[in-house]
């Protein structure tokens, strides 16, 4: 078992409603020009609820997730996520983003900081912590992550499978009641995927609440209560990982599990 | 008779008339660079909004003020504005009268409009995916701005920003047509006193020599320490002191 870092409320147990679900997406269009990247999703997940997310490329399952942070504006439908709807409102989006963390393909770090700064900086800047409490916060995280002792190198010193794990650690420094993961392990070597998926494993278990784009499917069978399949901006099929991946019921979800698993 | 073309004696007789024409120079390249700088940034944020409104009055100013040639532009400053009797009157007479204030104007302008491509450039050279993982963390606009997106942008731009602040040394040079007596101007009229044309210009040119590389020198260390997270091998304790000294070409720094 992991150590819980002190300050950290991840479980998402201080509900304000316990029936309200953590995100709620219902009818969500997006449109770019005439294209629909998602042609009315809806789309329930409730608060602890592990949900991977898989689909060919292009079918919208990024744009799904971008959604709910905003990253990407939808243009239909509604998004409420832990009980805040996403309007056009400035506001209401800041208010998401201290809900929702997000861990990219990419990792997107920042490359001019130490793993440990990059921890830091969203803690010092949105919370007002003050340097020793960013970093005791920090620290924390990256231990849960396993890198404490990689903290003060900088990204362009560390393996693909470490920076992936600090911008785990750093999204974590939010102490988001949600994280969104946006295909973690697809730009990694091969043997840096484990120790990713290790590390999300962990986190699943945690109690927060995940939303995973991802092909990995032994992972999807061990940590995700449900799973949901998405084709051409549209949800096809959803279910627990057992029926999703033995008995598909949809044509399509049967054809895209064959692709994938050769 | 001396093989050189330069009179000793001559030099170092002129070094202190130099030297005073350096310090003209020295203010000529500081203070326009300070506030073409300062403009540089508002006329950026314009000429990269959405609104048309904005962005075309400030890629108007850059064509313009990149366009137009330095003489020329310090010419119509300094005799241009003068035929304007409102200004005559007004309370900028104060710095359109000068030749220092006309200098520093037409210095200002060209170096803003330089800057704002230099800008542009270099903020636009920021990966977007680390923007957003800035957004996603719900890091304020402006925070990302000052946090993220700056410091990265300085460390793209660093190498046009040094290469435009050395030609712009040199093109301070052509003050000397609105009588400012600069380091060019000291050595023209050493120049006409003595009619030996070597001695004076080749000391002028051995001090802006030096003022440059002093430039160039500062900008190694500059991006040597902001680009120490680049460097092989980062030593750690201290933040990148010794990458620092490393990367500045084994030059001892002292802490």
């Amino acid at each position: 078992m992991i150590a819980r870092p002190p300050a950290s409320d991840l479980a998402g147990d201080l509900a304000p409603a316990p029936v309200a679900p953590a995100i709620l997406l219902a009818g969500v269009v997006k449109r770019y020009g005439a294209h629909r990247a998602l042609a009315g999703v809806d789309l329930q997940v409730q608060r602890g609820e592990k949900v991977v997310i898989c689909g060919p490329s292009g079918s919208g399952k990024s744009t799904l997730i971008r959604c709910i942070n905003a990253l990407e504006r939808h243009d239909g439908g509604r998004i409420v996520v832990n009980g805040i709807e996403l309007t056009g409102d400035e506001g209401t989006v800041q208010d998401i983003r201290q809900e929702v963390g997000m861990v990219f393909q990419h990792f997107n770090l920042f490359p001019h900081l130490t793993a440990l700064e990059n921890c830091m900086l969203a803690p010092q800047l949105n919370r007002g912590l003050s340097k020793a409490q960013a970093e005791k916060l920090a620290m924390a995280h990256l231990e849960r992550v396993h890198l404490a002792d990689q903290a003060r190198k900088y990204p362009a010193r560390l393996s693909g499978g470490q920076q992936q794990r600090v911008a785990i650690a750093r999204a974590l420094c939010m102490e988001p009641r949600i994280l969104l993961f946006d295909e973690p392990t697809s730009a990694l070597d091969p043997e840096m995927v484990k120790e990713v998926l290790g590390v999300i494993e962990e986190l699943a278990a945690s109690g927060v609440t995940m939303v995973c784009v991802t092909h990995e499917m032994g992972f999807a069978r061990r940590v995700a209560d449900r799973c949901v399949f998405m084709d051409r901006g549209e949800i096809v099929e959803e279910g627990g990982a057992q029926d999703f991946f033995d008995a598909p019921k949809s044509e399509r979800l049967r054809h895209f599990l064959a692709q994938i698993l050769r | 008779m001396n093989a050189l073309p330069i009179d000793l004696d001559l030099a170092w007789e002129s070094l202190p008339a130099l030297f005073d024409g350096l310090m003209v120079t020295v203010f000529l390249t500081v203070l326009p660079l300070i506030i073409g700088l300062a403009l540089a940034f508002p006329i950026c944020f314009a000429r990269m909004s959405s609104r048309r409104a904005l962005a075309l009055p400030a890629e108007t100013f850059v064509v313009f003020f990149r366009g137009a040639p330095l003489l020329i532009l310090l010419y119509l400053v300094y005799y241009g504005l003068g035929q304007i009797e409102a200004l005559r009157n007004g309370p900028f007479w104060i710095v359109f009268g000068s030749p220092f204030g006309c200098a520093i104007v037409a210095l200002s302008l060209n170096h803003a409009a330089y800057m704002v491509e230099v800008l542009r450039g270099s903020l636009l050279a920021v990966p977007h995916g680390i923007v957003e993982a800035s957004e996603a963390l719900g890091i304020t606009r402006r925070n990302i701005f000052l946090w993220v997106r700056m410091p990265l942008a300085l460390r793209y731009g660093l190498k046009a920003y040094q290469n435009e602040v050395v030609s712009f040394v040199k093109g301070t040079a052509i003050v000397s047509v609105v009588t400012i007596t600069d380091l060019m101007a000291v050595a023209n009229s050493i120049f006409e006193q003595t009619y030996d044309p070597f001695t004076p210009i080749l000391c002028a040119a051995a001090f802006y020599w030096a003022f440059v590389n002093l430039i160039r020198v500062g900008f190694t260390f500059w991006g040597g320490w902001l680009n120490r997270h680049n460097a092989e091998d980062v030593a750690m304790p201290g933040p990148g002191r010794l990458a620092l000294a490393r990367l500045a070409g084994r030059a001892k720094v002292m802490p």
